[in-house]
């Protein structure tokens, strides 16, 4: 009887232990940029390329994931030169345009507005966490309305994403 | 069924999209093995298929290059491969650091897609 006393006691006197078990993360700033979709030149006419769907061409996009709002910007260049091409004799005139396609985010609406342009470069700040599309629209004209020499032509874009 | 298998890859194929990685945002240098040389390491993730080869470069809040040291400047990556690249500098030259940028570095045929990467973590 005394054992069974005793034991009951053993227990009902037992301290209770808790042992804090922590959990721990980092989550880290990173700007990845995705070659969404590789683009392609239109031939509207002999003198013209072009990446515009209408034109027979193809846009090419470019994705950026930012883990962090704020940390980096997206600097995207349109090719103003060709990395490939027949020998070229006349003037080449080159245009382009950046625009946002496709955002994973509402918040993200004003990186269109926002967005700054100088010679072939488009600034947009990337305030908002997540994922967007920009979509690169290519144009070149040969001389004054001078046929493009038959070949194959390629011309890259730059896609930057700089700390801040 | 046949028709569903071939919507599903049609589906992914048309997804498939490669990227460009470069850690940390904001590296640090602390003193290396070398006395008046600071180091700081790097790392780089290649899930860009069609790029091999990227370049490092250091540059100041002007975008000048600064002299710096690597195992190598040009660096050859697998696709899916990571490397942490280690990059040293005069310790008298890191106040003027500003930028560490990798820049994927394309190949003149038709096995590049067009779409040259930069990257610029800040110091």
């Amino acid at each position: 009887m005394f054992r069974v006393i005793s034991a009951v006691a053993l227990f009902v006197a037992a301290p209770a232990f808790a042992e804090t078990i922590p959990i721990t993360g980092n989550v880290a700033s990173t700007c990845s940029i995705y070659t969404d979709t590789s683009g392609v030149y239109g031939v509207p006419s002999p003198d013209e390329l072009s990446t515009i769907p209408a034109d027979g061409g193809i846009h090419p996009v470019v994705r950026y994931d930012v883990t962090i709002a704020d940390y980096y910007v997206a600097k995207i260049s349109w090719p103003n030169q060709f990395s490939t091409s027949p020998s070229l004799t006349d003037a080449v005139n080159w245009d382009g345009e950046t625009s946002v396609s496709q955002t994973s985010s509402a918040a993200q609406a004003d990186y269109e507005t926002n967005k700054v342009e100088y010679e072939n470069v488009t600034e947009f700040d990337l305030t908002v966490a997540g994922s967007v599309w920009f979509e690169v629209e290519s144009t070149v004209t040969y001389g004054y309305e001078k046929s493009f020499p038959g070949g194959t032509y390629a011309a890259n874009i730059t896609a930057e994403c700089i700390a801040t | 069924m046949k028709w569903c298998i071939a919507a599903v890859v049609a589906l992914f194929a048309a997804t498939t999209a490669t990227a460009h990685q470069w850690t940390p945002t904001y590296p640090k240098f602390e003193n290396s093995f070398v006395e008046g040389v600071v180091v700081t390491t790097m790392k780089l993730f290649n899930r860009r298929e069609d790029v091999r080869f990227y370049e490092i470069n250091v540059y100041d809040e002007e975008w000048n290059p600064i002299r710096f040291a690597t195992a190598t400047k040009v660096v050859e990556m697998n696709y899916l491969e990571q490397k942490d690249i280690e990059i040293y500098v005069l310790e008298s030259d890191c106040d003027q650091i500003e930028y560490i940028c990798t820049v994927s570095k394309l190949l003149l045929d038709d096995t590049d897609n067009g779409i040259n990467s930069r990257i610029c973590s800040k110091v």
